[in-house]
């Protein structure tokens, strides 16, 4: 099995971006973050040695935690909130101190997930658009397009459609 | 408005992330022999003998299917995690938590201690699956037939080795 802990560690910041870009808070990302890594963990104990070796960890973890967002989106709060007693933290994160980012959370928050998506991909996460379109398991032009229109809203503020 | 999403992807994943997916794991010495035990947030939620920690951590990935990480703490040996047990089970561990060293009950005193008389087997049952051993130490529960009983952490022998080390005639 891959060295989990460390796995842990270069890609915890990474993964809760992702959970506060698509969910716009910050204790639902963490339990996002949480809840990807311990669907990892249980994947990788059932993984033959073969695809461990062949494994892109980076956008494989974001497909577990982009199910994760999804999931919750569709069945409420799921029954794993707390995983071993803790807390999600319930402090402010730096970034949430720089004027116009917690407006641009906000605004994130209100687009249709399939713009929201692919720009949180894009932008929070900083991938090529042909790793967006890997992850989300559509075509390039598709994501382009998404990405385009997504940052079209985002910069009116607006969504026209829910 | 892309250098605000940019400036977004540099959050830092807060501590209690990590804390809330790890157990905390470490070795400590027993009068039993070396003992490995996990814990967290709520107390110790599992305990095992091993000769090694990947011997352990093998074991504790497939009973619990939850990461560890090894740390230099020590657990605090009196609360335990016993939140994925029914009411039942909780009861039956909790009685067997009074039970001191250098005695023993039998499985139906507990079963009418803890007021259903009856349910002898049902208690067998829920020591069986005792998540924490020697610290709710349901070694010390025994049949009324005079016969030790089993016992999950290496059946009647590990039985009668802890009880003859507290002192217990069996």
């Amino acid at each position: 099995m891959l060295d989990f802990e460390r796995m842990v560690l270069d890609h915890q910041d990474r993964l809760f971006a992702f959970g506060l870009g698509l969910s716009g808070s910050r204790a639902d990302a963490e339990e996002i973050a949480q809840e990807a890594f311990l669907r990892a963990y249980r994947a990788l104990l059932s993984y033959p040695e073969q695809r461990l070796r062949e494994l892109k960890v980076r956008p494989w973890l974001y497909q577990i935690a982009l199910n994760v967002f999804r999931n919750r989106v569709r069945g409420g709060r799921p029954p794993l909130g707390s995983l071993n007693g803790s807390e999600p933290s319930r402090e402010r994160g730096p970034e949430e101190t720089v004027v116009g980012t917690q407006e641009v959370v906000r605004r994130l928050a209100a687009l249709p997930a399939r713009y929201r998506e692919p720009l949180v991909l894009r932008y929070v996460q900083d991938l090529p658009l042909a790793e967006v379109a890997a992850v989300l398991g559509q075509p390039v032009g598709t994501v382009k397009s998404n990405v385009h229109r997504g940052l079209q809203q985002l910069r009116g503020g607006l969504s026209d459609e829910g | 408005m892309r250098d605000e999403l940019r400036r977004l992807g540099r959050a830092k994943a807060p501590a209690s992330l990590a804390e809330g997916l790890f157990e905390k794991a470490a070795e400590i010495e027993t009068d039993a022999g070396l003992t490995f035990v996990v814990w967290n947030r709520r107390g110790v939620s599992a305990v095992r003998w091993a000769t090694s920690r990947p011997e352990f951590e093998r074991w504790f990935a497939a009973s619990y299917r939850r990461p560890l990480r090894w740390v230099a703490e020590r657990p605090d040996l009196s609360r335990f995690d016993l939140s994925r047990l029914t009411p039942f089970q909780r009861l039956v561990l909790q009685k067997t938590r009074e039970i001191p060293r250098g005695e023993v009950r039998t499985y139906a005193w507990v079963a009418r201690e803890i007021g259903h008389p009856r349910a002898i087997r049902a208690v067998g049952s829920a020591l069986a699956i005792n998540p924490v051993p020697l610290f709710i130490p349901c070694h010390r529960v025994v049949r009324s037939d005079g016969v030790i009983g089993n016992y999950g952490m290496g059946g009647p022998v590990e039985k009668r080795r802890l009880l003859t080390l507290e002192g217990v005639a069996v």
